[in-house]
């Protein structure tokens, strides 16, 4: 587990800590474990800022006016450092369960998904909501979370369009990832079904509803 | 918070958001960082009028708002120059506050963009900083969560605007420095973190133009595209403000306040901080040559930069005679 992270300058303000060159579900959890590392080494260390965890990658932003880039890369070595010691507690909190409407018009490409892998809908849909996704990242929109796990044999390429605009709460299959739209957006995903969590709320206290290392179940509303 | 509001929106002009020093505590969940695009103009609108400098102003953008004045106030305005006036009377110059009193209307129709400077936003602020909630740790809009500033969306007419401030009239004063943008349109940049050597070298060596489509999200280049092998899809990887991105039609993209919180494209350079306020006044179809630069010149820069922000600030306490202490290193 403990192979060599590469940290390097990425502008005069942050570092980036690479883990790897592809994004993985074990490199994404090394990840948030180094980033919630680094949050809590926040208090103790002035000029520090949040740290955006990837698939691969850590970004580490600083106020260089405050810490030197020395420090910066001293800070972020600890942090490499006190991950590999400490778990993060999150990840073993049980899944967070999204009811979904699947097909119709809450998943125009269900059938479209179907017919691509010669599947009916319903096993589209069972095999959907029959796997556990964890959080990789968020990115892209306010809430948007990357969910790792989808099994490959409803993983469905992209649409060759993008469509100008998905409506909030949709749930979309795009390569071997699954995601929900936190609102209304254009996108190109594969729109398989709908839910009515809301996903991001800037008036609640945490207004994401995921947050990287969480588990995910999506569950079929049945008409 | 102190009656009846001092501004009233007739016009919202093409894009005015609500900004203030941004919101970095939640880009781990995707939440860009907002805020001013010119964070040397924001510090300069506010200390004008005696504010801290990273309190909420009005961000104006090419065409700036149209406001009805319904009670005596005192108004700091900094960066562009979008032709603010007052309807039928005199000439309001950035880098300057003026008084204004009730039966007038600011107007700012938009600069002539002739000049090879010229810059597009202006910023407007009032005693206190604009009064409206705190969301997530910041007073700034989020256009692409629609949240913050007034209701997550530009002013629009009939948008009442206030301050934060018991009182509201300064003395008239002059900004005693430059106004940030130097003499001409450049951005100094950092290689990396990306191995593309060739990329950055042909970037640096081609002649861009601000293309039509940039906005506060990023700045994008025209010009003659770079090979597609040289760019396009990476390892998507947080990315920070200034990053320039390589997208497979050849043609860069710098970040801006409003960019995503992660990027998937490859990053072949990133523009140096002190370059923010340059990067943030870029005019659609303006030239702009991209240069090669070292750390430590960066850090010089941004260092010269707040040293000039923090003697500004003293010159206009001194002038306006205010005992208070404004610390003008958070700019």
């Amino acid at each position: 587990m403990v192979d060599e992270a590469a940290i390097e300058p990425f502008g005069d303000a942050a570092v980036l800590i690479r883990l790897g060159d592809r994004a993985s579900p074990a490199l994404a959890e090394r990840a948030q474990a180094i980033a919630a590392q680094l949050a809590r080494a926040r208090d103790a260390a002035a000029g520090f800022g949040q740290a955006v965890p990837a698939g691969a990658s850590v970004l580490v932003p600083f106020d260089p006016l405050v810490l030197g880039l020395d420090e910066a890369i001293g800070l972020a070595e600890s942090a490499i450092a006190g991950a590999e010691v400490r778990r993060d507690e999150r990840a073993e909190a049980p899944p967070i369960e999204i009811p979904v409407r699947y097909g119709g018009g809450d998943g125009p490409d269900l059938t479209n998904v179907a017919e691509r892998h010669g599947l009916t809908p319903a096993d589209v849909v069972e095999v959907h909501a029959g796997a556990l996704y964890r959080v990789l990242f968020l990115g892209f929109a306010p809430g948007f979370a990357y969910l790792g796990g989808l099994p490959a044999e409803i993983a469905t390429p992209r649409r060759t369009s993008p469509r100008e605009r998905v409506p909030a709460g949709t749930v979309a299959i795009a390569g071997d990832q699954t995601a929900v739209y936190p609102r209304s957006m254009p996108g190109g995903w594969q729109l398989i079904g709908r839910t009515d969590v809301v996903l991001f709320d800037p008036d609640r206290p945490d207004p994401a509803r995921f947050a990287p290392g969480d588990l995910v179940r999506f569950v079929p509303i049945r008409p | 918070m102190t009656g009846a509001p001092r501004l009233e929106v007739l016009d919202g002009g093409l894009l005015t958001t609500v900004q203030d020093a941004g919101r970095r505590d939640w880009s781990h969940v995707g939440v860009p960082e907002s805020g001013a695009a010119d964070r040397w103009s924001l510090a300069v609108s506010n200390l004008l009028v005696g504010n801290d400098p990273s309190d909420a102003v009005l961000e104006a953008t090419l065409v700036g708002p149209t406001l009805a004045v319904l009670a005596p106030i005192t108004v700091g305005l900094a960066g562009a120059d979008l032709g603010a006036r007052i309807r039928g009377g005199r000439r309001l110059a950035p880098g300057r506050s003026h008084r204004l009193v009730p039966g007038e209307v600011l107007e700012m129709p938009g600069g002539d963009g002739g000049e090879r400077t010229a810059g597009c936003r202006a910023y407007l602020a009032v005693p206190g900083g604009i009064d409206v909630p705190l969301v997530l740790g910041s007073r700034s809009t989020c256009l692409a969560a629609a949240f913050g500033g007034l209701d997550g969306r530009p002013v629009q007419p009939g948008d009442r605007i206030d301050g934060r401030a018991a009182t509201f009239l300064r003395p008239e004063l002059v900004w005693p420095g430059d106004d940030g943008q130097g003499s001409t349109r450049r951005l100094r940049v950092l290689a990396g973190p990306d191995p593309a050597p060739a990329a950055l070298d042909q970037i640096l060596a081609r002649e861009w133009r601000v293309a039509a489509a940039s906005d506060r999200v990023g700045v994008r280049l025209d010009g003659e595209p770079l090979p597609a092998d040289l760019g396009g899809d990476a390892t998507t990887l947080g990315v920070p403000w200034g990053a320039i991105q390589l997208p497979a039609d050849g043609h860069p993209i710098v970040l801006g306040a409003d960019h995503q919180t992660t990027g998937g494209y490859a990053v072949v350079g990133v523009v140096i901080s002190a370059d923010f306020p340059v990067l943030g006044q870029l005019r659609p179809g303006q030239a702009v040559a991209l240069v090669r630069t070292v750390r430590a010149t960066a850090l010089a820069a941004l260092l010269e930069q707040r040293d000039a922000l923090v003697a500004g600030a003293a010159a206009l306490r001194e002038a306006a005679g205010w005992g208070t202490l404004i610390d003008a290193a958070g700019g």
